[in-house]
């Protein structure tokens, strides 16, 4: 009967794989799928309350809608600042993107 | 009847409007500065004679005005003006002295770029000590007091890029206003003792004068001591006379206005308004007197072994205050009075004969001059009327100054008169000395010399006249002047031993001089071959100058040194450490702030776990 | 263990939907070649969808399978083509950043585990509509119509500023 906590610790899990990629990896467009992925364990928990909340309500799965479309913008312009970066430094990877200390 | 006493105010305003035009004018106001300032003095001096005849017609009251300047709960600051015999005579002096002063400078400082600039210090001195000189209570007083010394130093250090006139612009600052100080807190502890905190002259008089015992003895000669300290520093007295020979740098004008005639007297003068409570306490006044006495012979035997010309009539300066604070402290405040009256003309007299020898012949020391009466003979004349009248020959005015300074020293105690005729002696000595180094001989420097302009000459010659006949308001025989001024009958006492006497010194001294620097019949060295150490502990003037560096300079500027030591390891040692920490603080970031968006997410990172544990680790508290 | 393991179908399917997506994603951050990663998180995408399926949200699959497998990965490999992926693998490690990464997300998922275990979830108290596309439809037009078109425009503006960054900036003349 305790199916909402199993999938609040898949959810978990999947969260923890996705930082876990965006902290390490240094190619930038997987860094980008890790952030995806990260998006995606918070809409199943989204959906996941939505069926086994207190309320279920189909507002869990309409907000998961949204964050997955603002998931979609974000993938594109990350995309495209990737690609505008690329052209200046010839390069994706995230450890020599440093402008921040300038 | 509508007396001019109430628009007493206005003598000061002149100068100070005339000092305000030149500053805004600046310095392009050239020669026009020049003769604004020498306007404004005049006017000044035709007030203040008007206002001193209308006093000498003798049915004028006193006047005074005053306003409140600050309010504290109960207690009011006024400040004000006074008329009265007193502070009229000192009104006519100074006006007069200003503006001969003023137009003697026409000449003397024709070719300095900064003519106007020096013509506003001038006029905002003249406002300053007319101010101060018509003060209504001793608050106002000190106002001007200061401001006077400001100008001083200025003024003293208005030829600025030689390091000597720096150097005594810095000192005669630095050693009055020890002497201010004194006479600040001496205004704190009347105002603390007197009944209403009344700092006026008329209230202390009262108190002191009549109301005997309101405050204590002691309290009144502490009062009177540091008034007399501020006196003593303001009108170089021993043993803070050491910056007044060395004032000497400032133009030759200013030595005749502010260091022999106006403000160093303004110390007498200020010993002579309060004397009420100097006359309270015989403590105070034998120490006015013993000072005096003391600074009389002190400052005659330096000025017998200088060689500047300037620095002689500095020491002879000192020495003839000296006599004034004599008479104070002996009590008489009319024979100071007249001293200092009469001094004022013959001193600047001297001064300004003496700045125009320099003039013409651009040199200070005595020993380059000589056989300048031939080529000078307005001045050289003049000259010889104030020396003269400062050795005390009869009938110039020195004579009967010095005269009536005797007699009072003659009725005080036997000492005062003998030091009082030693020093007469030698100031005839000195100054016969000067005279005929300067004006008779052979002529020893190569300059081309030359009789002075017109405007310099014109108040030599009025100074000469007045140096001359001023002596004759008050003789043995007539005690008139000293009736009006004190408003008591004064005995006429003619001493014939005093006049004896005196003329007898005077004469000796003059005729000693004549032998040895002129006539030659007795040898120069005559002193110096056989005490060689005197000549050189009067050359050096008594070692005071070596004493205070040694003695007070060094010690002072080691503090400083430790001071600063303090300073730069202590205190900036722990804004060092400060700067340093934070800096090393921010390296230590630098390297968290890699530019590695990664580093920062995990910081983020670790920051919430750390976050997480601690809300979470509060349940098992 | 408060996990009482009934194995209904919905277990059984939630287990095997949960061990791909979990693998998926590992694997994914295993590959050294980023195609190969890519695909590897679409195959956890597809997973994912399976599992709303489960939880009676078709219409959150469909849109899942259309958008993310679809759009995403599509665009990151559209991404990948366009940039070069020589070299990869050797680069020098980061074992600092690494040991310190992998502490801190095991922290995390202990600290998210133990909230979710010792959380109390009440049972539901009422069951979702049975045609839940058709729900979903009325309330994009009725209650939510007014984020819905915001996230339209915000999708608009994203695109166009997609297309501004990526755009080769033309040589000045």
């Amino acid at each position: 009967m305790n199916m909402l906590a199993s999938y609040l610790t898949l959810a978990a899990v999947l969260f923890c794989v996705g930082l876990y990629g965006v902290l390490t990896k240094r190619n930038a467009i997987i860094v980008l799928l890790s952030i995806e992925l990260m998006l995606n364990a918070v809409n199943l928990n989204l959906v996941a309350f939505s069926k086994y909340g207190v309320q279920p309500s189909l507002t869990g799965q309409i907000f998961s809608l949204f964050t997955m479309t603002v998931a979609a913008a974000e993938a594109a312009v990350g995309v495209a600042i990737l690609v505008a970066i690329y052209r200046a430094k010839t390069s994706v990877n995230v450890d020599e993107f440093d402008e921040l200390r300038r | 009847m509508s007396s001019l006493a109430e628009y007493a105010w206005l003598v000061p305003v002149f100068p100070a409007a005339a000092f305000a035009a030149l500053t805004a004018m600046g310095r392009g106001a050239g020669r026009a500065g020049a003769w604004i300032g020498t306007l404004a003095s005049l006017v000044s001096l035709i007030l203040s004679l008007l206002i001193a005849g209308q006093r000498l017609s003798g049915t004028a009251e006193e006047y005074s005005n005053h306003f409140d300047w600050i309010q504290v709960g109960n207690t009011t600051l006024p400040i004000g003006f006074e008329v009265t015999n007193l502070t009229s005579l000192m009104l006519v002096v100074v006006t007069l002295v200003s503006f001969l002063v003023n137009l003697y400078s026409q000449g003397y400082m024709k070719d300095d770029e900064r003519i106007s600039t020096f013509f506003a210090y001038v006029a905002l001195f003249s406002a300053s000590m007319l101010g101060l000189v018509l003060s209504y209570n001793l608050l106002t007083m000190y106002i001007f007091w200061e401001l006077v010394g400001v100008c001083s130093f200025l003024l003293v250090g208005f030829w600025f890029r030689k390091p000597e006139a720096r150097a005594a612009a810095k000192k005669a600052f630095i050693v009055t206003r020890i002497g201010d100080l004194g006479l600040l807190i001496a205004i704190l502890l009347l105002f603390w003792y007197m009944p209403n905190h009344e700092l006026d002259f008329t209230n202390l008089h009262n108190v002191f004068g009549t109301q005997t015992g309101v405050i204590s003895t002691g309290i009144t000669t502490l009062i009177a001591l540091l008034i007399f300290l501020g006196a003593v520093g303001k009108s170089g007295q021993f043993p803070l006379h050491v910056w007044l020979p060395d004032a000497m740098e400032g133009p030759t004008p200013i030595s005749a206005l502010i260091h022999a005639a106006t403000m160093v007297a303004a110390g007498v003068f200020l010993v002579a308004r309060t004397f009420d409570i100097f006359h309270a306490s015989q403590a105070a006044m034998d120490t006015v007197a013993v000072i005096g006495a003391f600074t009389a012979i002190f400052a005659a035997t330096i000025g017998l072994a200088q060689n500047d010309i300037k620095r002689i009539l500095a020491y002879s300066t000192v020495s003839q205050l000296g006599y004034m604070m004599l008479a104070l402290g002996v009590g008489s405040v009319s024979a100071a009075m007249f001293h200092l009256f009469t001094h004022a003309f013959f001193k600047a007299l001297l001064f300004l004969g003496a700045g125009s020898v320099i003039h013409s012949v651009h040199t200070q020391d005595i020993r380059e001059m000589g056989g300048l009466g031939g080529r000078m003979k307005i001045t050289a004349w003049t000259f010889g009327i104030g020396a003269l009248a400062l050795s005390g020959i009869p009938p110039l005015a020195g004579f009967w100054s010095k005269d009536a300074v005797l007699t009072a020293a003659l009725d005080g105690h036997p000492v005062y008169f003998v030091v009082g005729v030693v020093a007469a002696f030698f100031t005839a000595l000195y100054m016969a000395r000067l005279f005929f180094l300067v004006f008779a001989g052979k002529p020893r420097g190569d300059a081309h010399a030359h009789e002075s302009p017109a405007v310099m000459t014109i108040p030599l010659v009025v100074l000469a006249v007045l140096a001359a006949l001023a002596g004759f308001v008050q003789t043995p025989f007539n005690g008139w002047f000293g009736e009006w001024l004190t408003g008591e009958a004064e005995q006429e006492h003619a001493s014939g031993l005093v006049i004896i006497v005196s003329t007898a010194v005077g004469l000796l001294g003059v005729y000693l001089g004549w032998l040895i620097y002129a006539k030659g019949t007795v040898r120069r060295d005559i002193v110096s071959s056989r005490m060689p150490g005197v000549v050189r502990l009067l050359e050096r003037k008594y070692y005071v100058d070596e004493l205070y560096h040694y003695v007070i300079v060094k010690p002072l500027e080691g503090l400083g040194k430790l001071l600063i030591a303090f300073d730069d390891y202590v205190v900036d040692g722990a804004v060092r450490l400060a700067g340093m920490s934070a800096s090393a603080i921010g390296r230590l970031n630098t390297r968290l702030q890699s530019g590695q968006v990664q580093g920062y997410v995990l910081t983020a990172l670790i920051g919430l776990v750390i976050l997480a544990l601690a809300v979470a680790g509060r349940r098992f508290w | 263990m408060n996990f009482n393991i009934q194995l209904t179908g919905e277990f059984i399917a939630f287990f095997a939907l949960a061990v791909c997506a979990i693998v998926g994603a590992v694997m994914a951050l295993n590959f050294t070649k980023v195609v190969h990663t890519a695909l590897s998180l679409a195959f956890t995408f597809i997973a994912l969808a399976g599992l709303y399926v489960v939880l009676d949200a078709e219409f959150v699959a469909f849109v899942q399978v259309l958008l993310y497998v679809g759009a995403i990965t599509i665009l990151m490999i559209f991404g990948i083509m366009m940039t070069k992926h020589q070299g990869e693998g050797q680069e020098p490690a980061r074992p600092l950043l690494e040991t310190l990464a992998a502490v801190g997300c095991l922290c995390l998922l202990a600290i998210l585990i133990f909230a979710i275990r010792d959380a109390d979830f009440p049972a539901e108290t009422a069951s979702l509509p049975a045609d839940t596309t058709r729900e979903i439809g009325m309330q994009l037009f009725t209650r939510m119509a007014v984020p819905f078109e915001l996230v339209s425009v915000l999708l608009t503006v994203a695109f166009i500023g997609a297309i501004a960054l990526a755009k080769k900036e033309e040589d000045p003349k």
